[in-house]
């Protein structure tokens, strides 16, 4: 994979790469993805869905609940008056 | 034997847990750890991960909550590589665990720690998770028994996931008796992760009479490997199971169809980890967001998380999801009707469960990224059919290191692995590492 399509990838998954970076996983991912061509000859079937098991819908009665405590779960967060505290959008 | 008072020390040697409870008794039932990707109110959870640094989970997973309502005592988070993404524990953000047959080598991954702590202290039990073989490799390495069990057989409630269509729930332990034993306790429908709710009750066949051996799974063994699965055929036939040589084609195509889907659903598991919620936190709020999420990404991630991240999300962008994603998917359906044409008329697929025993840490540096994830050649595929698959232990090599059989059962069918595994054990003398601190 060349240099330009890691930069990409790695900018879309919120990465920032170092030059040692950058160089490695290029010659890694293309080691990878030529094995993958394998894949190019292998034989199609499309009958199951993502999982290998048959899945079936599982609905449970529409009845409001508190299973945690919500200040337990911002016990570790990051906050400020009861809000999760993040950076700035623009 | 109460191992509780000197936990730390046998710890601080084979480094297999990452947190550990400070009791040095206990009158529970039994004692049990649990791989460090399965949330636990009592102690950090961070998945072999430097990003979930500091998480204090609010609820237990699931199978840890079944086994402490059993009477079981959770003493520890077994060591892992980094969201399960390695196959000898060794791509760990903190510690590695080390083989309890020789120190200066793997444990085998991802479960590597649960894998040491089944093998090191005796009378224990250990949940792992297994993705793409990472219970039955870590259990082969150590001369243990490891079961992953149909998928959605376990609740994944309380998983940290890697790939939400591939992770499994398993148990591994010295004793093949606690395979049947802790899966009853751990399996079961449960409304909190609905893939879990389809399973029937039960486990299928009682007992195993046929196995196929698929030719592609005794290809590039190292040769204390082939000796060993030839003298565990020869055993087999005596204990009077039927032992068949067949063709699975479709086995060439699962390594990479696994890695292509794992890593698609790990790349979007994963970008949940943004420095707010979870573990570290400590970052510069007045940076913009799309800087802030990147700073701890870049900074937390290990070596082969970045490389996964990458290989996934490359593999579902447009213009190659279809040639990469849409493809693997077709093909783990390939695989499945290869193993059901299989298991129609054999009770399990038998093979070796790695191509070779534990290597040293420095044997293990030498490999290339694609090197390890080629060792995964035999675990994967069932991995990637969601069916349930169990390792043993069957002998040892001149090194002294142990040798793993592996067994394929069909879905829901894990009936036939508890029977081998515990007609095994009465066979075959295991042999403990000698634990000294």
């Amino acid at each position: 994979m060349d240099r330009a399509t890691v930069e990409r990838v790695a900018r879309a998954a919120h990465i920032t790469l170092t030059e040692e970076e950058l160089e490695r996983y290029s010659r890694d991912l293309e080691e990878i993805l030529t094995y993958f061509e394998l894949l190019d000859d292998a034989p199609e079937n499309a009958e199951r869905g993502i999982n290998p098991i048959e899945i079936a819908d599982v609905l449970r009665d529409d009845e409001p609940r508190m299973d945690i405590d919500p200040d337990v779960l911002l016990r570790d967060m990051n906050t400020y008056e009861g809000y999760v505290r993040g950076p700035r959008l623009s | 034997m109460n191992y509780l008072p000197k936990l730390k020390q046998i710890n601080d040697k084979y480094r297999m847990f990452h947190a550990m409870t400070p009791d040095t008794e206990s009158d529970a039932k039994f004692l049990f750890s649990a791989k460090d990707n399965l949330t636990s109110i009592d102690m950090e959870t961070c998945a072999g991960s430097r990003i979930l640094g500091g998480y204090r989970p609010a609820f237990d997973a699931t199978a840890i909550a079944k086994l402490r309502d059993a009477g079981g005592k959770l003493i520890g988070k077994t060591n892992m590589d980094e969201f399960g993404f390695g196959t000898f524990s060794t791509n760990s953000g903190w510690e590695i665990p080390r083989n309890p047959h020789d120190l200066e080598r793997a444990c085998g991954g991802s479960s590597g720690g649960s894998a040491c702590a089944a093998s090191a202290l005796e009378g224990h039990v250990s949940l792992g998770v297994s993705t793409g073989g990472s219970i039955c490799c870590p259990a082969s390495f150590c001369g243990v028994y490891g079961i992953a069990p149909t998928y959605g057989r376990v609740s994944r409630y309380g998983l940290i996931d890697y790939g939400n269509s591939l992770d499994k729930i398993g148990v591994l332990s010295s004793d093949a008796r606690d395979l049947r034993r802790y899966m009853d306790v751990i399996k079961g429908k449960d409304p909190k992760d609905p893939t879990s709710c389809v399973q029937p009750d039960g486990w299928g066949e009682a007992s195993l009479k046929s196995v196929a051996v698929p030719k592609e799974g005794i290809e590039g063994l190292s040769k204390d490997v082939e000796s060993a699965f030839r003298k565990f055929a020869d055993e087999m036939v005596r204990m009077g199971v039927d032992v068949d040589y067949v063709d699975m084609p479709s086995l060439k195509y699962a390594m990479p169809a696994y890695y292509v889907l794992a890593t698609s659903e790990a790349s979007t598991n994963l970008a949940r980890y943004v420095g707010m919620r979870y573990g570290q936190q400590e970052g510069d709020l007045s940076l913009k967001f799309d800087d802030y999420f990147s700073s701890f990404r870049s900074k937390y991630f290990g070596d082969e998380a970045k490389r996964r991240i990458l290989l996934g999300t490359f593999t579902r962008m447009a213009g190659y999801s279809d040639r990469y994603y849409a493809k693997a998917r077709q093909v783990r359906n390939v695989v499945i009707n290869d193993y059901k044409r299989v298991l129609a008329d054999h009770d399990a697929v038998l093979a070796p469960t790695m191509p070779f025993t534990a290597p040293r840490f420095d044997e293990i540096s030498k490999m290339s990224a694609l090197d390890s994830y080629k060792a995964d050649y035999l675990t994967v595929p069932a991995n990637l059919a969601g069916t349930p698959h169990m390792s043993l232990p069957c002998g040892y090599d001149p090194n002294g290191m142990p040798v793993g059989m592996q067994f394929v059962a069909d879905h829901w069918n894990e009936g036939v692995l508890f029977d081998i595994a515990e007609r095994w054990q009465s066979e075959f003398e295991l042999k403990r590492p000698e634990v000294s601190v």
